[in-house]
């Protein structure tokens, strides 16, 4: 191991170059798995940090399945069971606040309004007041609130706090204060349960039933929380808050996309990996066969390889992690403009412990395992190399088990695409990456003579075309090697691509017609509607009656969940966001991209007195809902069963399980009548400056909405939308760079190993122009041919995910083709050919004639 | 007995009409601390012998033995114990590894043998200074000349104590003055240091410094006799 190790640290360091690219393919793969590794789990923390209660003080803590607020009068059914010492029922609330509602740069984006029984409540927890009084019975517009939230908004004992709710801006004389937050989770502001219930709009409803037991006996308690449940039913959830796992479905959906791209990312790397490894032994034949003469057995020197792939794996994973870090953190300080405004979320960057387990088995892994077939070939090199000078082989036997196995494995993902099973399409993917990586050695020659013709044209007269043909194809599964890692890194390219212009696509159309009204009243957090507080119908009304307004539309929101028992696949719950529409200024207003049925009988059978709804593909898919099944609803009421009457998505729950119900029945089940969003449209003709004029009073009362032209906000999102996309194409840059890397390899063990043939060229009389001239055309030709591949391979992937998320019924897309991707892909395999041909070239031009000839 | 004995050695390269035989049945005894020189022209069979007495390449019939050991029955990692502990070799390119130092390229051989790091480069240290390169230990091989990479190369051919040194042409790459040297060096291998020395070179002035001479010719022994000039 010494003596490896010696070698290893020595031969790494003798080539410095060398050693930092190939250390650099296995840095950016890590570095991609890393960083997505902490960006995604960041969202999903993040959102469940600041969204969902953090509680688990008391011995039992009970909700309902949807979340939504339920009957004070539940709490008497259960009060009376044996075991339970004290309980109580509150009224809580994320309030989401609208940006820089305290003061300029607050750094408050959303509160937690507890309403409490301020007789029992203190009995369960511990409110510790360290200024004032705490809240008693019979209090009005009063509440306590932290210490630290008084310093952040600036405000002392006996000042007001004021409050965004349904009925406007509330103010709150602040009679006590209390030490702040110790769990994670917003600030809070408590009221009494009365009071909480009236700023909500939920007189006589409660969402929370906390209870500490007689018992810390743990059997003991069982028995009594099964008492509960017993008395509740399945429609109570005893633990915690369950909400918000629609956006970890949305997570899971990103998580596939970019685990994918990680993967082709060390796929990559593992090609350049093996090239370089290929090249290294190629380089010490004379040593690896000196060491045999002199001794050392075969699992010498492939331990010997193999420790210096360690070293690089360790390395190259280390410096993977930190600039994967890096990356995350960056990528998420960078987002959280977007996401603050958006979705009203401060992210942190959070960095899961198994994370660095996975990259470090991948990266180390990746390394050793594409190492292990080079290091056996150098294990086989004989004590007798050590002694003969070698010759440039010429090994032009190609594989035709693998040509085979690859040209069908081309023609099951040409079947795939056709057949339009979304399965199928998606398997295709890998066979068409599989398969032209083996069919890659056979197609070395005749791309090689295609584009030699043209570099013959381009190199007229001095044979240097035919030169660089000939070589390039007197080791075809070299070349096939080099231009399989080029091709994966221009795939990425053009295969997303292609998916993100069609995704664009898809968007403008969504926003045009989801969002294309005048004027819009956003909340702070669009999408993800947990936390935000709307307007009672008095807004609406408010709203209609401005002089010009031709019609108001507004968005109603309810948490659900579906028990999917009854449904196709599995067990267990599906969080679901329910929109209340009114389907008559809906259809006028706004509208869905329908995948299954139509507009007019869908939006009519909303408007029917019965319990109809639309679902969105995202949810649909999963659970296998199709028009005309029926769709049981967890609802305050209990579970009430609606009839699904169509399949369609609007732009901003694209990504999010949503059902659309009437508002009627949003009424009716969940008791909800609290509008969210609106969209305004004024009539023909109306002064657009007037109209504004009104809303901005109007909107003032409710700082809770932001007050946006429908155009404006198309604009600005997709602005955002957009740079999001450069960021995206920079990363997609940064993961073809090492495609450079393997080409540069592959040329470099070209030139090793005809040193003596390129001595004997300049000693005929061989310039060393046309010596560099030959190099730099086979580097073309090598990029050339990985560049074919590449875009062939991109455009089946760009297709297979539009064609895939168009399969799978999560929206309906129209494929775009990917001309400014191919471009892409076409320029850089070009420029990365030139400049991978810089240094062997230079290296082959300036070789000194009497010493090539006399290299062995 | 002899130290190293063939038997009907044979090689033959390729098959068919493109079968070339490049050692025919020779047979050859070699004596402890012996120094042999083999002489012939180009292609006579003179390097091919020095592999198959060395266990780097098969013989195609016959058999070599070391110490009585035939080399042709053993499995891959017992010749290379064999190698690693009863030969040293001597290469023309002296193959050397470029990204080590003197001493380092000294001690891989014991390295290889699970050896200390310390313990090989104290007697790394040793070989070096008998060899006269005692003030170039921390020398890279581009630092030192040809001769001295020579000198190294029997340094490290002789660290682990063999009872056998192969050199296949060790004047082969060296002006008059160093192949003088390195030649003299060798011979003080056989005669000091008590190693037989089997060297493979086509300069007749070379051989000269060998107690004994074979000759080669087409894949066989032409003449075998003992050189009085070199005594003295």
């Amino acid at each position: 191991m010494n003596l490896q190790l010696i070698l290893a640290a020595r031969y790494l360091w003798g080539r410095k170059l060398r050693t930092f690219l190939t250390t650099l393919a296995i840095v950016i793969g890590v570095m991609v798995i890393f960083g997505m590794g902490i960006l995604l789990p960041t969202f999903t923390d993040t959102f469940n940090k600041s969204l969902l209660a953090a509680s688990g003080q008391t011995d039992v803590m009970i909700t309902h399945k949807t979340g939504e607020n339920f009957s004070a009068t539940v709490l008497n059914q259960i009060k009376t069971i044996n075991g339970i010492a004290v309980i109580s029922g509150s009224l809580e609330r994320t309030i989401n606040l609208p940006p820089d509602f305290y003061s300029k740069n607050s750094t408050i984006t959303a509160l937690s309004l507890i309403g409490i029984d301020p007789t029992v409540a203190p009995n369960l927890r511990d409110y510790r007041i360290t200024q004032g009084r705490f809240l008693k019975q019979g209090d009005g517009n009063v509440a306590v609130i932290s210490e630290k939230l008084a310093d952040l908004i600036g405000v002392k004992l006996n000042d007001a706090i004021k409050l965004p709710t349904t009925q406007g801006v509330v103010k709150l004389q602040i009679v006590g204060l209390m030490p702040g937050r110790a769990l994670v989770g917003n600030e809070q502001v408590l009221v009494t349960l009365t009071q909480s219930q009236k700023l909500l709009d939920a007189a006589g409803r409660i969402n929370v039933i906390e209870a500490n037991l007689t018992t810390k006996d743990k059997v003991e308690s069982e028995s009594i929380v099964n008492n509960i449940k017993a008395r509740l039913g399945n429609t109570y959830t005893l633990g915690g808050l369950t909400s918000g796992s629609e956006f970890a479905t949305t997570m899971q959906n990103s998580a596939v996309l970019f685990n994918m791209l990680g993967v082709l990312a060390l796929a990559m790397g593992g090609f350049i990996i093996f090239n370089t490894f290929r090249t290294i032994v190629a380089e010490r034949r004379h040593d690896i066969g000196m060491l045999r003469a002199i001794g050392a057995n075969r699992l010498t020197i492939i331990g010997l390889v193999l420790t210096e792939g360690l070293v690089q794996g360790i390395i190259g994973t280390a410096i993977g992690i930190g600039l994967g870090y890096l990356l995350g953190v960056g990528a998420t300080a960078g987002m959280n403009t977007y996401i603050k405004q958006f979705l009203n979320i401060e992210m942190t960057a959070v960095v899961e412990p198994s994370l660095f387990v996975v990259s470090i088995v991948l990266g180390v892994g990746v390394t050793l395992f594409s190492g292990l077939l080079p290091a056996v070939n150098a294990s086989r090199v004989t004590p007798m190399e050590a002694l003969r000078p070698s010759l440039g082989e010429v090994t032009q036997r190609i594989n035709r088990i693998g040509t085979i196995v690859g040209a069908v494995l081309l023609v099951i993902a040409l079947v795939g695409l056709i057949s339009g099973n979304f399965s199928l399409i998606a398997l295709g993917g890998i066979f068409i990456l599989v398969g032209l990586v083996l069919v890659a050695p056979a197609l070395v020659k005749p791309v090689a003579n295609l584009f030699g013709m043209l570099l013959v044209i381009i190199f007229a007269r001095e044979g240097t075309g035919e030169l660089a043909q000939g070589n390039l194809t007197r080791q075809p599964s070299r070349a096939a090697v080099t231009a399989s890692a080029t091709m994966i890194g221009l795939a990425i390219v053009v295969g997303a691509g292609g998916m993100i212009f069609s995704i664009v696509g898809l968007a403008e159309d969504m926003f045009n017609r989801s969002m294309g009204s005048d004027y819009l009243l956003l909340p702070p957090s669009v999408a993800i509607w947990k936390g935000d507080v709307g307007a009672s119908e008095t807004l609406k009304a408010k709203l209609s009656a401005i002089p010009g307004v031709s019609g108001v539309n507004s968005l109603r929101y309810a948490q659900s969940s579906i028990q999917s028992v009854s449904l196709k696949t599995g067990t267990g719950d599906t969080a679901t966001s329910v929109l209340g529409i009114n389907p008559a200024d809906y259809s006028k207003m706004s509208g869905l991209d329908f995948i299954s049925g139509n507009a007019q009988d869908a939006f009519n059978a909303l408007a029917a007195d019965e319990r109809n709804v639309i679902v969105n593909g995202i949810l649909a898919t999963p659970l296998g809902l199709k028009v005309g099944d029926t769709l049981p609803l967890a609802t305050p009421t209990g579970q009430q069963n609606y009839r699904i009457v169509a399949i369609g998505s609007d732009v901003l729950s694209v990504k999010i399980n949503t059902a659309y119900i009437s508002q009627v029945n949003m009424k009716l089940d969940f008791n909800k009548s609290e509008d969210i969003l609106y969209q305004i449209n004024l009539t023909k003709g109306a002064d657009p400056a007037i109209a504004e004029q009104w809303l901005n009073e109007i909107v003032a009362n409710y700082p809770q909405f932001r007050l946006v032209s429908g155009r404006a906000y198309i604009s600005e999102f997709m602005v955002q939308y957009n740079s999001i996309i450069s960021g995206f194409y920079v990363l997609l840059a940064v993961l073809a760079f090492p495609s450079l890397i393997a080409i540069l390899n592959t040329l470099a063990i070209g030139v090793i190993e005809r040193t003596r043939e390129i001595g004997m060229l300049r000693a005929i009389g061989t310039t060393r122009s046309q010596v560099w001239k030959t190099i730099v055309a086979e580097a073309l030709l090598l990029s050339a041919l990985g560049t074919a591949l590449g875009i062939l391979a991109g455009l089946y992937l760009s297709y297979v995910f539009v064609e895939g998320l168009n399969a799978g019924g999560y929206m309906k897309m129209a494929y775009t083709f990917p001309l400014a991707g191919v471009l892409a892909a076409i320029a850089t395999g070009l420029i990365f050919g030139v400049l991978a041909a810089l240094l062997p070239s230079r290296q082959a031009a300036n070789m000194e004639i009497v010493k090539a000839l006399r290299y062995e | 007995m002899s130290l190293i004995q063939a038997e009907n050695l044979t090689k033959v390269y390729g098959a068919g009409e493109a079968a070339i035989t490049a050692l025919d049945h020779v047979n050859i005894n070699i004596n402890a601390g012996e120094f042999v020189a083999v002489m012939g022209p180009s292609g006579c069979g003179k390097s091919t012998l020095l592999h198959l007495l060395g266990g780097l390449d098969r013989p195609t019939d016959g058999n070599a033995s070391i110490e009585d050991q035939p080399l042709a029955k053993m499995t891959d990692d017992a010749l290379t114990k064999v190698r690693r502990r009863k030969i040293g070799f001597v290469f023309q390119f002296f193959n050397l590894i470029p990204i080590l130092s003197s001493l380092e390229n000294v001690a891989l051989p014991l390295l290889l043998d699970d050896v200390s790091l310390s313990n090989a480069k104290q007697k790394a240290t040793e070989w070096l200074i008998k060899v006269g390169l005692g003030e170039r230990l921390g020398s890279r091989p581009d630092e030192l000349s040809a001769g001295q990479q020579q000198r190294v190369a029997i340094a490290r051919a002789l660290i682990t104590d063999p009872i056998l040194i192969l050199a296949d042409e060790p004047t082969g790459n060296l002006d008059t003055k160093s192949s003088d040297e390195i030649v003299s060096l060798l011979k003080q291998v056989s005669q000091q240091w008590g190693r037989a020395v089997l060297m493979v070179t086509h300069d007749p002035r070379i051989a000269a410094h060998a107690e004994r001479i074979v000759s080669m010719r087409d894949g066989k022994i032409v003449e075998d006799r003992h050189n009085a000039k070199s005594e003295g």
